[in-house]
């Protein structure tokens, strides 16, 4: 039983990987990367890596991915001629199968879940069957793993910083351009010094 | 699940080997950077299936199982930090050229 869900999850896994390459679309890709990391938590889950599974949803699918869309929506970056391509479904075809396939994904992680639960029976069996234990995980962070813990905090502030100036140079340019007076000539100086 | 470490390997070069194939072919910055995910995911999943092989009893002792999750979670946070900074400059170079195809950038003269 098991076995055959990681074959089903690993094949759709890789399909949904294929759909990421050829998408048209960035946003098409981004939701068929969606759909490689529930089927990977569903391996995760089967592996017996049920922290990691739920990072897994938390962190990339709940966090990163939505970043992706924000950045997508944001910058507008649909096609209009080539999302009239893909209009021959009706509206309510469309949510109906948009609803299918995702209860079809959460079905078959849930399955991976309880197909966990059942191998990992807490009172059958002793809790080290999960292998990646939560209190033997933070145990080893905090002691043989110290030095990368602290180097991945350094790096956490890093992108901070980075993308904040990233994004606030943007707005300084933006307000100097709409402004478009005396200041603009010292800023395109500047712009150009930076360029 | 008695899955042999194999298949786990065999579809993690599979995810890698899309990962990279999206990488080299695709133009949209954001395309790209999906690839990269998708390659980060398959060092994920071939760190965890490594730690599920050298937790197996006929390995016990042999490595060390509790490396691969630990890597994973660095692997995710790693991820999240370039995935941060990647979309920066993603919207940096739009609003700098009004467009995310790779194929007009020759800003840095590379």
């Amino acid at each position: 039983m098991a076995e055959t869900l990681f074959y089903v999850l690993g094949a759709l896994c890789v399909v949904f990987a294929i759909g990421v390459v050829r998408a048209r679309m960035p946003l098409f890709s981004v939701l068929n990367l969606l759909g490689t990391f529930f089927c990977l938590a569903g391996i995760y889950l089967l592996a017996g890596f049920p922290f990691l599974a739920a990072t897994q949803l938390l962190v990339y699918a709940g966090a990163i991915m939505v970043l992706f869309l924000f950045v997508i929506m944001l910058l507008n970056l649909g096609d209009a001629a080539e999302l009239e391509k893909h209009a021959g479904l009706s509206l309510s075809g469309r949510r109906l199968f948009v609803a299918c396939s995702s209860a079809a994904l959460l079905g078959l992680v849930g399955l991976g879940a309880a197909e966990m639960s059942t191998a990992f029976d807490a009172r059958t069996l002793p809790a080290e069957h999960a292998l990646d234990d939560l209190e033997h995980l933070a145990a080893l962070l905090f002691s043989r793993y110290m030095l990368p813990f602290e180097a991945a905090s350094l790096l956490l502030l890093a992108t901070m910083v980075a993308v904040i100036v990233l994004a606030k140079r943007q707005r300084e340019q933006a307000r100097d351009t709409s402004a478009a007076s005396a200041p603009a000539e010292s800023q395109r100086k500047e712009n150009g010094v930076l360029r | 699940m008695s899955v042999p470490t194999d298949h786990l390997l065999a579809l993690a070069a599979a995810l890698f080997a899309l990962g990279v194939l999206g990488f080299l072919v695709r133009k949209n910055v954001i395309i790209v950077l999906c690839s990269i995910e998708l390659m980060l995911n398959a060092a994920n999943l071939s760190f965890l299936a490594a730690s599920r092989h050298w937790s197996q009893s006929t390995l016990a002792g042999q490595g060390d199982p509790s490396a691969g999750p630990i890597f994973a979670i660095f692997v995710i946070l790693v991820a999240a930090a370039e995935a941060a900074v990647g979309l920066a400059l993603v919207i940096a170079l739009y609003r700098l050229k009004q467009s995310v195809a790779l194929d007009g950038i020759a800003e840095l003269r590379g």
